[in-house]
C-alpha cells in the first residue's frame, strides 16, 4: 500500500532554520539589524521547500512516505525523518504561518538579532517535531520547541513576560519529562524507538501489556500539558497574554498545534486505533478530557477582560475539540481533527496578529477598549470579525468543516454525549465571540454620547487603519499595510478553505485508509 | 513476601518514583523560584535514572533486548547493557542543562526587576502594580 | 423525478446581492449611488428569479453545483448545490419581489430618521436577501444550513442597529436563539440524517420532492433516531419560525428599525424558518415517512409524528394572539401577530393533508404581503409622527389617511377576511383540516381568526373612528387582567352626553400613562388646560397652527418627563393631510400602496397571481396531484 521515497527535503526543512538561527548572532557582531532579513529568507525558503514536499506527497493517490534516514542508518536503529500526508499538512501550516508573522514583526517588533535567532530555532524545532519518525527524537524536538518558546515569550519588554515564561518553562518541562517517561516504558516493553517499528512491536507486546498501557498514560498526560488541556492549561493564558504581540501569533498558532499533532501521531502511528479501542477506558478518558476542556475553556474565556487572554482560553476549548476527536477514533473524526488543527492554527494566527495590530494602532487591549473599533479601524475590525465568526464554526469557513467532520465522526461512533458537547460548543464559542463582536461593532467608542449625533456614517478620516491618532490614548505605533494585508489574507483564506472540505478528505485519505484500515 | 522481593529486585524503580515525587513536590510547594528549578532538575534526573536502570532489564532471565548487540548470546555468559538508553540519557542531560540555563536566565531577569525570588512576594508585588 | 438542468442562474440570483454588498460598502460616501445599488440589485435579482419561473412551472429544475463547476467538494460526500425547484421558487420569488419595495421603503425610512451607520444597514440588508434566496434554492440540508447560519449572522447587525442597550440585548437574544436553532439543532439533525442514510447505502442529504428515499428506508431501520432527527430539524427551523416556546426573540427584535422588522417578519427571516419546516416535512421526510413513524405515547397510544408539532403550532396560534391583545406598542403587537400567523403555516404543513399543505404554502406569500403592509404602515407612522403606541393613535387616520387605509387592508388580510390574501390560504387550510377530520385544529383556526380581528381591528378603529381627545378606554390594555369590577364608563368620566370630561380622568390615555410614570407630578393643571382647549370632539380645521404656537411650552414639558411618549397627537390634534401622497415621502408611500394592492390582488384573483400556481406545483410534485384544476 504505502510507497517510500528517499529525499533530502525533510532534513533540509529541519536543519536549515536551526543552522540559520546562528546567522543573526554571527552577523550581529558587525551589523545591527540583519535578523529580519535572515528570517525572511529562511522562512520563505522553507515554505517553498514544504510546497515541493507537498507535491511529492500529494502527487500520488497512494500512501506516500518521504523518508530521510539520518546518517544513513536504516530502520529500526537509525533516526528517521518522515513526511506523510498528515505531517505535510502541518509542515505547510508551520512554514506558512511563520512567514506570515514576519510581516508583523518587521515594524511591530520585538526587534533585535537574538529575537530572530530564537524565532528560527522555534521554527526549526516545530518542523522537526512535525517530521520526526522517532519517539525519542520527538522528545528532543519537543524540548527545542519549548526552549525557543520560553525565550520568545520572555523577549517582551516587561518583567511580566519573564514570570510567564518561567511558569511555562516549569510546567512545559514537566510535560515533556512525562512524555519521556512514557517513552521509557514503551522502550522497556519493545526495545525500539522508531515509530513504524514500534507500531508492530507494540502490537506484538500486546495491547494489555502493563508497560504499554503505562507508557500510553504518561505520554497522554505529557501531551495534555503541552496541548494545554483543562486542568493542565494553567501556563497557557499567562504565556499568551504576556508574550510580545509579535510572538503570540506564532506561539498560539503553532506550538500547541504541533504538540497536538504529535499526540495524534503517537496515538495513531505508534499505538494505533486498535490499541485505543482495545484498551478499556482509553477512548473514554481521551474523549472526557477533550470534552471537559471544551466546556471549561469556553466558560473561562467568557469571563476574561483581556482579549489575548480570552483567545488563549479559547485555544484550550478548541484543542479540547481536537483531543475529543482523537478519542472518538473514527476516520471522519480524525479528518475533522486534522482540519481543525490547521484551521484553528490559521485562525488564531490571524486573530492574534489582528490583536497586535489593534494594540499597535488603536491602543486597545481589553474587551472594553475594543468599543468602536469597527468605526475607527474598519479593515482590521472586518478581518477580525471574519476570523472570529469562522472560529465559531459558521459556514463557509475552515472552522465549520472541521467541526462538521468531528460531529459526524462522533455521531457515527454513536457517542451521544460527546456529540451533544460538540454541537453545544458552537454556543459556547459564540458566547465569547459575540461579546467581542458586540463591543467592536455595536458599542460606540464614547458610551455617554448618543450614537445618532456622533457616529456619522463613516467619517472619511477614519477610513484607513494606518492613521496615527489614538482614540483611547494608549500607546500606539505604526501599522503597516503589510500587517493589515496579512490579517485580511488569512481571513479570506479561512473562508475559502471552507469550500475545501472534500479536498482535505481526499488529501488525507491515503493516510486514514492506512490507519483505519 | 513477594512484595519485598519485588522491592529488592525493583528498588531502582521505587527510588526513581520517590525522586520524581520529591521533584514534583518541590516544584509545587516551594515558593523560591530557584528551588523550583532544582525541583525540575530532580524530576528530570529521576527519569534519567529510570532509563539507565531500564538498560539492565532482564526478560525471563534473558538479557534486555538491545537493538545493537544481538540477544543471542549464550545464556549467562554475556550480560550486556543496552547502549541506547545511555545515549538517550546523554542527550536528555544536554537538553536538561539547556533548560536549566534558560530558567536561571529568566530568574536573574525576574530578580533584577522585582528584587525577589519568592513567588508569594512576587505575587504581592505584581498585585500592587 | 426529473433530472435537474445545469444552469448558473440559481447561483447568480444568490450572488447578485452579495456583489451588491461590496458595491454598497464601496460607495459609502455617496448615499444616492449606494441606494441605487440596492435597488438595482433587487431588480436584477427579481429578474433572474422570474426568468426561471416559466421553466420551473413546466417541471424543469435548474441546478448549480459546486462540484460540477469547480470540482471542489464542499465536504466529503456532500455537494454544495443550488437548485431552483417549485418550492424554492415560491420563497425566492416572494423574497426578491418584496425586496424591491423594501429597499425603496428602507431608503425613505432611514433618511426620514437620519439614522446612523446607513451603509452597514444597507449592506447587511442586501446580504440577508442573498442568504434568503440561498435558503430558497439550497439543494440539500447542508447547503440550507450554510445559508441559514449566514442569514442569522447578517441579520444580527440589523437587529442591533441602534447601538443602545436595548438593541444590544435584543441582538444577544437574537443571536442566542437563532444559533441555538441553526448551529445546534439544525446541525445535529443534519448530521443525524446523513448518518442514518449512510446506514442503508450511500449517505446523502439531497432533497427529493416527496421525501428522501434513502431516509425512508433508514427510518424503518432505526425509527428512534429518525424521530429525534425530525424533531431536531423542526426545532432548528422552528426557532426562526417563532414557534412557541422558541418565539421570544421575535418580539424583542422589535427595537430594530422598521424596514428590518419588515425583513424579519415578512420578507426573509421568519419565512425562512417556515420554509425550512416545509422543506423538512415535504422534501426530507415526506408525508409517507412521517406517517410511518408513529410515536408511542404512554396512556394515549400511537400518535402521528406530526401531531406534537401541530399541537404546538395550534397552541402558539392561540396564545400569541391572546398576548397580542394586550400589547400597546404597535410593532410588538404585530410581532406577536407574526408569531401566530407563522404557526398557521407550520400547522398547515404538519397536518399533512394536500389541502392544508397548499393553504400553508400559499399563506407564505399571503402573510408576507399583509404583514409587510402592516409594518410599513407602522414605520411610516413612526417616521412622520413618532407614534409607537396604539393608545396614542386615536384619530391618526386624519394625519395619515393612505397609510392607515393600507393598514386596514393588511389587518383584514391577517384576520382572513374575504377579498384579501389571508382569506384564500385560511380557507384551504380550514377545508383541509375538516377533510382530514382534525376537528380540534379546525376549531383553533376559527378561534384564532376571531382573535386576529380582536387585536388588529382596534387599531383601525382608533385611527379612523376616534379622535385624539375623545376616545374610549382600552380595557384590554389598561385594566388589570380580568378587567375592573366597576363600570369604567362612569368612573373615567367619559360622559355619554358629550359634555366636558372630568379633569382628573381626562378621558385621555396620555394622562393614564402619565400618572403611572410620574405619580408625584401634578398633571391636573396641564390637563385642565388641554381639555379646555378641545371642548368638543369634532375636528378643527384651520386654527391648528394657532394652537400649536399657543401650547408649545406645555407640549415640551409634557415630553420632558416621558421617555417613551415621544408620540401621540401633537398638542393641536392631528393635522389633516391629503391621502394623495401628502402625508409622507413617496419613497415610503409607494411601497405601501404597491404591497397593499398586492395583498388585495392575491385575495381577489389568486389564480392570476403566480404564487397560487407555484404552490400548486409544489403540492403536485409532493403528493402526486394538484389541489386546483387547471
Amino acid at each position: 500500500m504505502s510507497e517510500e521515497i528517499g529525499s533530502v527535503l525533510p532534513i533540509l526543512l529541519v536543519a536549515a532554520p536551526i543552522l540559520a538561527a546562528t546567522l543573526p548572532l554571527i552577523f550581529g557582531l558587525r551589523l545591527e539589524r540583519t535578523g529580519w532579513s535572515v528570517a525572511l529568507v529562511t522562512c520563505a525558503g522553507t515554505f517553498l521547500a514544504s510546497l515541493s514536499l507537498a507535491t511529492t506527497v500529494f502527487g500520488d493517490a497512494t500512501h506516500v512516505l518521504v523518508i530521510h534516514e539520518l546518517g544513513g542508518f536504516a530502520r529500526p536503529v537509525g533516526i528517521e525523518l518522515v513526511a506523510d500526508e498528515f505531517s505535510t499538512l502541518i509542515v505547510l501550516l508551520v512554514t506558512g504561518v511563520s512567514l506570515a508573522v514576519l510581516a508583523y514583526t518587521r515594524v511591530g517588533g520585538p526587534r533585535g538579532n537574538t529575537f530572530y535567532s530564537g524565532y528560527l530555532l522555534l521554527v526549526g524545532g516545530l518542523l522537526g517535531l512535525s517530521l520526526t519518525g522517532d519517539v525519542f527524537n520527538m522528545f528532543v524536538f519537543l524540548e527545542i520547541v519549548g526552549l525557543g518558546t520560553y525565550a520568545l515569550v520572555a523577549s517582551g519588554d516587561g518583567p511580566e513576560s519573564a514570570v510567564a515564561a518561567l511558569k511555562y518553562l516549569i510546567v512545559g518541562t514537566v510535560g515533556a519529562s512525562l512524555y519521556l517517561l512514557g517513552v521509557g516504558f514503551l522502550f522497556m516493553a519493545t526495545g525500539t524507538l522508531n515509530m513504524l517499528d514500534l507500531q508492530t512491536q507494540v502490537e506484538a507486546a500486546g495491547y494489555d501489556n502493563t508497560l504499554v498501557v503505562a507508557g500510553f498514560a504518561f505520554i497522554f498526560v505529557g501531551f495534555a500539558i503541552k496541548v494545554a488541556q483543562w486542568p493542565l492549561h494553567g501556563w497557557q493564558p499567562d504565556a499568551y497574554q504576556h508574550a510580545p504581540d509579535g510572538v503570540t501569533p506564532l506561539v498560539a498558532a503553532l506550538v500547541s498545534t504541533v504538540s497536538a499533532y504529535a499526540l495524534g501521531r503517537v496515538l495513531f502511528t505508534v499505538f494505533t486505533v486498535d490499541f485505543v479501542t482495545a484498551t478499556p477506558y482509553a477512548s473514554e478518558i481521551i474523549v472526557a478530557v477533550g470534552a471537559t476542556s471544551v466546556v471549561a475553556g469556553s466558560v473561562l474565556a467568557v469571563i476574561q477582560y483581556d482579549v489575548k487572554r480570552m483567545l488563549a482560553y479559547s485555544s484550550v476549548s478548541q484543542f479540547g475539540l481536537i483531543v475529543a476527536a482523537y478519542g472518538i477514533a473514527t476516520e471522519t473524526a480524525f479528518v475533522g481533527a486534522v482540519i481543525h488543527l490547521l484551521g484553528h492554527g490559521l485562525l488564531k494566527a490571524g486573530l492574534f496578529l489582528a490583536v497586535g495590530v489593534v494594540a499597535l494602532g488603536y491602543g486597545a487591549r481589553t474587551v472594553g477598549e475594543y468599543a468602536g473599533l469597527a468605526h475607527e479601524r474598519p479593515y482590521v475590525a472586518g478581518g477580525m470579525a471574519v476570523l472570529l465568526i469562522a472560529l465559531v464554526g459558521i459556514p463557509p469557513s475552515v472552522g465549520f468543516i472541521g467541526k462538521w467532520y468531528i460531529a459526524l465522526g462522533a455521531v457515527q461512533a454513536e457517542a451521544w454525549v460527546v456529540s451533544a458537547v460538540i454541537f453545544l460548543s458552537t454556543m459556547l464559542t459564540l458566547a465569547y465571540v459575540a461579546r467581542l463582536l458586540e463591543r467592536m461593532y455595536f458599542t460606540p467608542a464614547h458610551p455617554l454620547s448618543d450614537p445618532h449625533d456622533t457616529a456619522h456614517d463613516h467619517a472619511p478620516a477614519a477610513a484607513t487603519d494606518g492613521g496615527t491618532d489614538a482614540a483611547n490614548g494608549g500607546t500606539t505605533g505604526r501599522v503597516t499595510v503589510a500587517m493589515l494585508a496579512v490579517v485580511v489574507c488569512i481571513a479570506v483564506l479561512a473562508v475559502l478553505l471552507g469550500f475545501a472540505g472534500g479536498l482535505f478528505f481526499e488529501l488525507l485519505e491515503p493516510f486514514t485508509a492506512e490507519v483505519f484500515n | 513476601m513477594i512484595g519485598l522481593e519485588i522491592l529488592a529486585s525493583h528498588y531502582a524503580y521505587a527510588l526513581m518514583f520517590v525522586l520524581l515525587g520529591v521533584g514534583l513536590y518541590m516544584m509545587i510547594a516551594n515558593e523560591n523560584l530557584v528551588k523550583k528549578v532544582i525541583g525540575v532538575n530532580l524530576f528530570q534526573t529521576a527519569i534519567f535514572l529510570f532509563f539507565v536502570s531500564v538498560a539492565y532489564v532482564e526478560v525471563d532471565g534473558e538479557p534486555g533486548d538491545s537493538p545493537v548487540v544481538p540477544a543471542e548470546v549464550a545464556p549467562g555468559e554475556l550480560f550486556v547493557a543496552s547502549p541506547l538508553p545511555h545515549v538517550i540519557v546523554l542527550t536528555a542531560i544536554v537538553v536538561g542543562v539547556a533548560l536549566t540555563a534558560v530558567a536561571l536566565a529568566l530568574i536573574v531577569r525576574i530578580y533584577s526587576e522585582y528584587g525577589t525570588l519568592r513567588e508569594d512576594t512576587l505575587r504581592e508585588v505584581r498585585a500592587d502594580e | 423525478m426529473v433530472d435537474p438542468v445545469s444552469d448558473p442562474r440559481p447561483l447568480a440570483a444568490v450572488l447578485v446581492s452579495a456583489i451588491a454588498v461590496v458595491l454598497i460598502v464601496a460607495s459609502y460616501r455617496h448615499p444616492n449611488v449606494r441606494e441605487g445599488w440596492s435597488v438595482l440589485a433587487a431588480l436584477t435579482k427579481f429578474g433572474i428569479v422570474l426568468s426561471m419561473l416559466p421553466g420551473v412551472l413546466e417541471g424543469t429544475v435548474y441546478e448549480w453545483s459546486l462540484a460540477e463547476s469547480t470540482g471542489l467538494e464542499f465536504v466529503a460526500g456532500i455537494d454544495f448545490t443550488l437548485r431552483a425547484d417549485p418550492l424554492g421558487m415560491l420563497f425566492a420569488l416572494l423574497a426578491s419581489f418584496l425586496w424591491i419595495f423594501t429597499s425603496f421603503y428602507a431608503a425613505g425610512y432611514m433618511r426620514g430618521l437620519d439614522e446612523h451607520a446607513q451603509t452597514r444597514f444597507f449592506a447587511a440588508f442586501a446580504a440577508s436577501l442573498s442568504t434568503a434566496v440561498g435558503i430558497a434554492f439550497a439543494g440539500n440540508l447542508l447547503t440550507i444550513f450554510v445559508f441559514y447560519e449566514l442569514l442569522s449572522l447578517v441579520t444580527y447587525p440589523l437587529v442591533a442597529h441602534n447601538e443602545d442597550d436595548e438593541a444590544r440585548i435584543a441582538g444577544r437574544k437574537y443571536l442566542t436563539y437563532t444559533f441555538f436553532g441553526g448551529g445546534v439543532f439544525l446541525l445535529a439533525g443534519t448530521v443525524l440524517v446523513y448518518w442514518l442514510t449512510g446506514l442503508v447505502g450511500e449517505p446523502t442529504l439531497e432533497f427529493e420532492a416527496g421525501g428522501m428515499g434513502a431516509l425512508a428506508e433508514a427510518a424503518a431501520v432505526d425509527p428512534g433516531i429518525a424521530q429525534a432527527a425530525f424533531f431536531l430539524l423542526i426545532a432548528g427551523f422552528g426557532v426562526k419560525a417563532a414557534v412557541m416556546p422558541l418565539h421570544s426573540w421575535l418580539a424583542d427584535a422589535m427595537v430594530a428599525p422598521t424596514p428590518v422588522s419588515g425583513l424579519l417578519h415578512a420578507v426573509a427571516v421568519v419565512k425562512s424558518g417556515a420554509f425550512g419546516v416545509a422543506r423538512v416535512i415535504l422534501d426530507v421526510y415526506g408525508v409517507e415517512t412521517i406517517q410511518a413513524l408513529p410515536l408511542q405515547v404512554p396512556l394515549v397510544g400511537e400518535v402521528g409524528l406530526n401531531v406534537p408539532i401541530a399541537i404546538l403550532a395550534a397552541f402558539t396560534l392561540l396564545a400569541a394572539s391572546i398576548i397580542a391583545l394586550r400589547k400597546d406598542h404597535l410593532k410588538r403587537r404585530l410581532a406577536y401577530s407574526t408569531t401566530a400567523q407563522l404557526s398557521y403555516i407550520v400547522l398547515g404543513l404538519s397536518l399533512l393533508n394536500p389541502l392544508t399543505i397548499f393553504g400553508a404554502l400559499f399563506h407564505i406569500p399571503a402573510h408576507a404581503f399583509g404583514k409587510l403592509t402592516l409594518f410599513f404602515c407602522a414605520g411610516a407612522v413612526h417616521v412622520e409622527t413618532h407614534t409607537d403606541y396604539v393608545s396614542e393613535m386615536a384619530g391618526i387616520g386624519k394625519r395619515m389617511p393612505l397609510v392607515m387605509s393600507a393598514f386596514a387592508i393588511g389587518a383584514a388580510g391577517m384576520a382572513g377576511m374575504p377579498l384579501v390574501a389571508g382569506f384564500v390560504s385560511k380557507f384551504y387550510m380550514l377545508t383541509g383540516a375538516m377533510q382530514a377530520s382534525y376537528w380540534p385544529f379546525a376549531l383553533a383556526l376559527i378561534v384564532s381568526g376571531v382573535l386576529n380581528v380582536a387585536y388588529l381591528w382596534p387599531v383601525v378603529y382608533t385611527a379612523f373612528f376616534e379622535s385624539e381627545d375623545r376616545h374610549d378606554a382600552k380595557p384590554l390594555l389598561e385594566f388589570p387582567p380580568g378587567g375592573k369590577r366597576e363600570s369604567y364608563g362612569v368612573l373615567e368620566g367619559v360622559a355619554t352626553d358629550g359634555g366636558a370630561p372630568q379633569p382628573a380622568g381626562g378621558g385621555d390615555d396620555e394622562t393614564e400613562a402619565d400618572e403611572s410614570a410620574t405619580d408625584d407630578e401634578p398633571t391636573d393643571e396641564d390637563y385642565e388646560y388641554a381639555v379646555d382647549q378641545y371642548p368638543s370632539d369634532h375636528t378643527r380645521g384651520t386654527d391648528v397652527h394657532d394652537d400649536d404656537d399657543h401650547t408649545h411650552d406645555d407640549g415640551d414639558d409634557h415630553h420632558g418627563h416621558e421617555d417613551h411618549h415621544h408620540g401621540g397627537a401633537p398638542p393641536g390634534g392631528w393635522e389633516r393631510r391629503s391621502p394623495f401622497f401628502g402625508e409622507s415621502t413617496w419613497l415610503m408611500l409607494l411601497p405601501i400602496s404597491v404591497i397593499a394592492t398586492g395583498a388585495v390582488v392575491l385575495g381577489i384573483v389568486p389564480d392570476y397571481a403566480v404564487f397560487f400556481e407555484v404552490a400548486d406545483t409544489v403540492v403536485e410534485s409532493v403528493t402526486g396531484e394538484g389541489v386546483i384544476q387547471r
